[in-house]
């Protein structure tokens, strides 16, 4: 079987700086792939490779099989990728129901004319998705509440659901629980392990190890930009390589 | 009769037979060129409400596009003798074509950039209806003597002008009500918020852009076309910068991203001059401290978008609910 997503010699440099360096890796259908490494390993630069936000000085992406390295990002999430971002991004002028919109009727599509004239069934559609995710995440009591009247913990939930609401075949997660408390975080992992067993490919980035040591079946670290173990958590928190960038990083 | 069907029928029974009894009653034709002028900005508003407050580009040259319909229509109906029938849909065309033409080099430019770069293409313009002398008579502007002939009815009478006005305003608003409350609405608004996070949801951010550009200049050029027709007489400084201001001033004290709000806007600031009248030359200074005044107060606007939203969810019945609880979410 051929991996959902390869990755081939990725590499990015920013000036004299080589964010990501050679990085070969690959998620198969249906893992859940941890990506771990200290405060500017490039583990978001990585994800901005995958999804078409920066081009990559060299290497390829594959998704599916097909090449999809330099697509812009519209394009890549066309394709069945879809993302979440380290710094909480929501729509916080547009009400909870209207984001998680955002994301079906990206996938579905919508047109100036068929909203004019006969774009029921489209409208249909959409809404039924997206109140699907809502519920799903339990955001249906607040669906019309303006995006930044909510709490933190759930706004992060929200542009889940919002990334959910595409129906995609790959949802890469940047650090989905920085700013959680301990509990908030328990909760997570769990609806990202569910979300996992029902089919859906994961990779998740986080700078703090314990969460991905707890859910993933495979670990890919990163430091400076390179790629220094790809195994499971177990190997991964033994690997000594890992526990020296970890001690050596800035503030570990 | 349900909430909704009463408010729709409403509406049109003001338009269409209050408003006109009262204009017939005192039968002046200076009542009838107030509402004419109305209308065309009305129209005016809800189509710069598009672009620049549902889809959140500051766009400050929406008053030549409104010039290019005028021009076209004028010059069709005076140099070619193709009326109303024909010059309508032309002037809106050609508005929209040149918008295309602008849009494609401009819509990757962002914020305060794009603001300049439509500044830019709006004296431009503008300075081609002044000195492309041999085509568009410059300074001396252009007489338009046919009046409305509609669909091969030839319609004269103030009244008979102000339906026909009436009829296409509210025809667009309504087409720009659909784009605005609907998903693709939500597109747009999405793009105003946060353009990287709607491309990362699978949305074109530059061809979402450029369409809400060119529509907005498609109806800005039916707005001139109807100036035209019903003032007769064209000149470049109808469509100037300061024209630019007034109607991103109308969009923006009626509430950024909210239709009903464009309309009141605009109703508001032709209406008040007027009715100020008596008061002489300082009337102007009563205009810029209501419009002051409503900044510092509703800097939402006077009907906000999330109130305009919700109007239109609840009130006119366009949102979906087809939830379990029944509630009014999203579009239908
Ligand atoms: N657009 C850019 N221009 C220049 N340098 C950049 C750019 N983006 C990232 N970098 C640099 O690349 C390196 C990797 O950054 P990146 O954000 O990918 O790290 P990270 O692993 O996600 O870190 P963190 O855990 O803090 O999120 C950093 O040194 C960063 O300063
Ligand atoms: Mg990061």
């Amino acid at each position: 079987m051929t991996a959902l997503l390869e990755l081939d010699g990725l590499t990015r440099h920013f000036g004299g700086l080589t964010a990501v360096d050679e990085v070969t890796t690959h998620v198969g259908q249906g893992e859940l792939v941890g990506l771990i490494g200290p405060n500017g390993a490039g583990k978001t630069t990585l994800f901005n490779l995958i999804s078409g936000f920066t081009r990559p000085s060299s290497g390829a992406v594959r998704f599916k099989g097909e090449e999809i390295t330099g697509l812009p990002p519209h394009q890549v999430a066309h394709r069945g990728m879809s993302r979440t971002f380290q710094n909480l991004r929501v729509f916080p002028n547009m009400t909870v129901f209207d984001n998680i919109s955002v994301g079906a009727l990206g996938a579905l599509g919508v047109g100036a004319f068929q909203s004019v004239i006969g774009g029921r069934k489209r409208s249909h559609e959409i809404s039924e998705r997206s109140w699907e995710m809502l519920e799903r995440v339990g955001l249906n009591e607040q669906a019309n509440d303006l995006a930044a009247n909510l709490s933190y913990g759930k706004r992060k939930y929200l542009e889940i659901a919002r990334a959910l609401a595409m129906e995609p075949d790959l949802l890469i997660l940047d650090e989905p629980a920085a700013g959680m408390n301990h509990s908030e975080t328990a909760e997570l992992s769990q609806f990202i392990t569910e979300l996992n067993s029902e089919g859906l490919t994961i990779m998740l980035v986080e700078h703090d190890m314990s969460l991905v040591m707890g859910i993933c079946e495979r670990v890919v670290v990163l430091a400076s930009g390179r790629k220094i173990a790809d195994d499971t958590p177990v190997e991964v928190r033994q690997n000594q390589a890992v526990l020296d960038a970890y001690l050596g990083g800035d503030d570990e | 009769m349900s909430k909704q069907l009463l408010t729709k029928v409403g509406m049109v029974v003001l338009l269409f037979v209050v408003v006109p009894a009262v204009l017939m009653a005192f039968d002046r034709g200076y009542f009838y060129q107030i509402a004419t002028i109305a209308a065309v900005f009305v129209l005016l508003a809800a189509s710069l409400h598009l672009v620049t407050g549902v889809a959140g580009l500051l766009h400050l040259g929406h008053a030549a596009f409104y010039g290019i319909g005028a021009y076209v229509a004028a010059l069709l109906g005076s140099e070619l003798e193709i009326g109303f029938t024909l010059g309508l849909p032309a002037a809106g065309l050609a508005a929209a074509f040149v918008a295309f033409l602008v849009a494609l080099p401009t819509m990757r430019l962002i914020s305060i950039y794009f603001a300049v770069a439509t500044l830019a293409i709006g004296q431009m313009l503008y300075l081609i209806f002044l000195n492309w002398v041999s085509v568009t008579k410059g300074p001396n502007g252009v007489l338009l003597f046919s009046g409305i002939d509609f669909f091969g009815f030839d319609i004269e009478s103030e009244i008979g002008i102000y339906y026909v006005v009436t009829a296409i305003m509210a025809l667009s608003v309504v087409v720009l009500y659909r784009l605005t409350n609907s998903y693709y609405g939500n597109a747009l608004r999405s793009l105003r918020e946060d353009d990287q996070c709607a491309a990362a949801m699978g949305i074109n951010v530059t061809v979402l852009k450029m369409q809400a550009f060119v529509i907005s200049a498609f109806f800005a050029g039916l707005a001139g076309a109807l100036w035209a027709y019903t003032t007769g007489y064209i000149s470049p400084n109808d469509f100037n910068f300061s024209q630019s201001i007034l109607v991103l001033a109308m969009v923006v004290v009626g509430g950024l991203g909210s239709l009903p709000g464009a309309v009141i806007g605009a109703l508001l600031l032709i209406l008040l001059p007027e009715v100020l009248r008596d008061v002489g030359d300082t009337r102007n200074i009563f205009v810029g401290l209501v419009m002051f005044g409503a900044i510092l107060f509703l800097p939402k606007g006077l009907f906000g978008e999330v109130s305009a939203l919700r109007f239109a969810r609840r009130i006119l019945g366009s949102g979906w609910s087809g939830s379990a609880d029944n509630r009014e979410v999203g579009w239908e």
